[in-house]
């Protein structure tokens, strides 16, 4: 999960000029491998087998789910050049399809409702900003507001009743299958528990990857290379982004914006419900104000991600991991200064290689501070380690993402025919 | 704003409901009165939930249970208002305004968040008599007109403390906090001081899920999930869930990695939304708020209203173990030996970590 972040950072940094920005898939691999190899050495410095164990990747694979959903219905949403603050409120209404659909018809119709729920959260906040030239702040900010207003009011209007449910709660929610690659995990087990330097944590990583992973997740990776094809690689997705671009020559040429900001919204409001719905199965129920903020990190991470689905992929995943990490043993989050340090100082190098002075500096400073700040104490302090997540994510995502591109177009209202 | 709109209009037209019942009452009064002990002018109970409200299957829905019963047996008349997400102290203080300015008499403010508004609120109206659930801080909420309701969740939780060290077979137990605040630091303080009651030598790992003012960890089950994997991974195999509704995800974990979990606040083995992962929870840190709420509504029925902390203790029966699912009656006796040597004294509980 760490290579992944990692590899974005250096994604983001190696690439510079247009013509050498596509990197062949080897180099990745490289970048992959290498992330790995200080992973599993910090491993063995530290002995906190939790940094790369089987039982972490699997919790940071469910952790990451909802907020990398509800990133990628932003980056719709934002490509077509409207703004969706109100992802939070669409992942509400989504966990509340969940619970409704979910209890009475298992959990795939919930799944359904769930969707439908946010692309009709999608729909209101595309008549108000498309239709009628809402601030986009403004709407998606209402949205947010409203959606758990609304669905704690039908949850007391459904689930109150209802067997093992209550005002704020349906009733429980049954788990969608989950798959395993035949044969490999108890393989992988016997040499994830060998303790080897780099094969056992490749093990561990495999194995979390490999074993009892839910449908809905493989629903998600399906979601982003489905994503990643049709708005780069279909006229469909050319013309959408050009909405988000320059709405006024897309008009020019005969796309219809209104229907493409339409549709975008829609989907974004859709992924995004998708999310909050994988939330309430893999809880086993709707609560009320289960997303706890899930909607604005999947936002933040489709920023730092460069409205790209691999960067909201990462994100998303290094958030995951360092969330469950977090949670699962404090042992863990010590021995994450160390890596941390690690690799801010390897960003520091690559910046340097990047004539991004200024960059690397801040990267080196900031990364010898954490390096001493695990030599020199023996744990993190309980009120910090949940911040965890956030202070990594920001740190490694801002300092190695600083060639962000925004759609040129966004959050400026567009009526038809205003560039003629 | 509109919500509290909402709420002022919402009470605004229960208290006029509520006049015209009493109105409605006194007319027919033989009838309608016969349970509320000969036609007495009856209590109007004010009562303020904290976030979660009548229905979250816990606290709230346990002092919900004392009212209810108080109700049953004096015909008190009440009106039930709720936090929401994220107010600030303002707005519950304007609750309780609304309250005794209504004319609601004896008022009651369920959770420690209402410490300051009701300490404020007090003052205002010294002819209101107040109680206040789970907090007791001299000079904030205390005062000639306040009753202050506390638990000895530490004593309670000593006990299931004991009860996991004695199931464990691993000597390693794991404790999950919904957020990290004193009132639940006391659960883990009396929780470890009963594991080492009974093995010195056992292990105790403590997670809290959020840390303040984010309350998220109450009500995230998926959270809860998780961190309790990380313990059982570790090699704990029992989790008592001090987590609110985070519970639920705990005992799931427990569930699928054949350990126990220890449930919290009311007898969860019997919550029919835990009905799937029941048969691992082998008890419950039982906190009956219920008895306290019922008892202070009494105490201002027939006139003795008391002042000041009380404390609902072990002794008094304010907490306890739960035993539904027979899962620890093999150990019944020793638990009610440590229950009799707290009672006496014999045994201090810590109620800070």
């Amino acid at each position: 999960m760490s290579a992944s972040g990692l590899d974005v950072g250096s994604e983001q940094i190696t690439a510079p000029p247009r013509q050498r920005r596509r990197m062949s898939p080897v180099v990745y691999l490289y970048i992959a491998v290498g992330a790995l190899l200080v992973v599993s050495l910090v491993r063995v410095l530290t002995g906190a087998g939790n940094l790369t164990s089987s039982g972490t990747v699997s919790a940071a694979l469910i952790a990451a789910v909802p907020i990398a959903l509800a990133g990628l219905g932003g980056l719709w949403s934002e490509r077509a050049g409207v703004i969706n603050i109100g992802l939070e409120g669409m992942m509400v209404l989504g966990t509340w399809g969940a619970g409704f659909a979910g209890y009475q018809w298992g959990p795939w119709a919930g799944v359904l409702l769930g969707v439908a729920l946010g692309a009709l959260g999608g729909l209101i906040h595309a008549v108000a900003t498309v239709t009628f030239g809402v601030d986009h702040i403004i709407s998606g900010v209402a949205i947010t507001l409203m959606a758990p207003g609304v669905t704690l009011f039908l949850a007391k209007l459904y689930f109150t009743d209802a067997p093992g449910g209550g005002q704020k709660q349906s009733p429980p929610i049954d788990d969608v299958a989950h798959v395993s690659v035949p044969g490999l995990p108890s393989l992988l087990d016997s040499i994830e528990r060998k303790g080897w330097f780099f094969v056992s944590d490749l093990a561990g990583l495999l194995r979390g990857l490999t074993t009892d992973v839910s449908l809905l997740t493989l629903l998600a990776v399906v979601l982003f290379v489905v994503t990643a094809y049709v708005l780069w690689r279909t006229p469909f997705g050319l013309r959408l982004r050009s909405c988000g671009e320059s709405p006024p020559a897309a008009e020019s040429l005969g796309v219809n914006v209104y229907k493409y900001k339409y549709a975008a919204i829609v989907t974004s409001g859709a992924l995004a419900g998708l999310g909050g719905a994988i939330l309430a199965v893999a809880s086993s129920q709707f609560r009320d104000g289960q997303t706890g903020g899930r909607g604005y990190i999947g936002l933040a991470s489709m920023i730092f991600g460069n409205w790209r689905p691999g960067g909201v992929a990462a994100g998303a995943s290094l958030f995951g991991y360092t969330d469950a990490m977090q949670l699962r043993g404090e042992e863990a989050v010590h021995a994450l200064l160390l890596l941390l340090g690690v690799a801010l100082i390897v960003l520091a190098v690559v910046q340097v290689r990047a004539r991004r002075y200024v960059v690397a500096g801040v990267a080196t400073v900031l990364g010898i501070a954490f390096v001493l700040w695990f030599l020199f104490t023996d744990q993190v302090p309980a009120e910090l380690v949940s911040a965890t997540p956030y202070v990594v994510t920001l740190l490694v995502l801002s300092l190695a993402a600083q060639r962000l591109r925004v759609p040129k177009w966004i959050g400026q209202p567009y009526r038809r025919g205003q560039g003629t | 704003m509109r919500r509290m709109r909402g709420g002022t209009l919402v009470a605004i037209a229960a208290a006029g409901v509520l006049a015209l019942a009493a109105c409605g009452g006194s007319g027919d009064s033989g009838a309608g009165n016969q349970d509320s002990g000969g036609g007495s002018d009856a209590l109007k109970v004010g009562l303020a939930y904290d976030i979660g409200g009548r229905g979250d299957q816990s606290f709230n829905d346990s002092a919900a249970r004392g009212l209810d019963k108080a109700k049953q047996e004096f015909g008190v008349d009440a009106t039930e208002l709720e936090a929401t997400q994220g107010e600030t102290d303002a707005q519950k203080e304007d609750r309780l305004r609304q309250l005794a300015e209504n004319g609601f008499n004896p008022i009651i403010a369920v959770g420690f968040a209402y410490a300051g508004p009701v300490g404020a609120v007090a003052k205002d109206f010294p002819d209101v008599k107040f109680a206040i659930v789970d907090d007791f801080t001299e000079g904030v909420d205390t005062g000639p007109n306040i009753a202050n309701l506390t638990f000895a969740e530490h004593e309670g939780s000593f006990l299931v403390g004991a009860a996991a060290a004695l199931k464990s077979e691993t000597g390693n137990v794991g404790f999950v906090g919904g957020v990290n605040t004193p009132l639940i630091q006391k659960f883990e303080a009396g929780y470890t001081a009963g594991v080492k009651a009974v093995d010195p030598d056992a292990k105790v790992q403590v997670k809290y899920l959020t840390q303040p003012p984010d309350f998220g960890g109450f009500n995230d089950p998926a959270k809860g999930e998780t961190a309790a994997n990380g313990m059982l991974d570790a090699g704990a195999d029992v989790i008592y869930a001090a987590a609110g509704g985070s519970g639920s995800g705990v005992f799931r974990a427990a569930k699928e990695k054949g350990a126990y979990g220890i449930g919290v606040d009311s007898d969860q083995y019997n919550q029919p939304a835990l009905a799937d992962v029941k048969d691992v929870i082998m008890t419950s840190m039982v906190k009956n708020v219920d008895t306290a709420v019922y008892d202070f509504i009494k105490s201002v029925n027939d006139g003795q209203f008391q002042a000041g902390q009380q404390v609902y203790d072990l002794e008094s029966g304010g907490v306890d173990y739960s035993t539904s699912g027979g899962m620890v009656d093999d150990i019944k006796a020793k638990l009610d030996e440590y229950k009799e040597k707290i009672i006496s004294g014999e045994i201090e509980v810590p109620s800070t970590t």
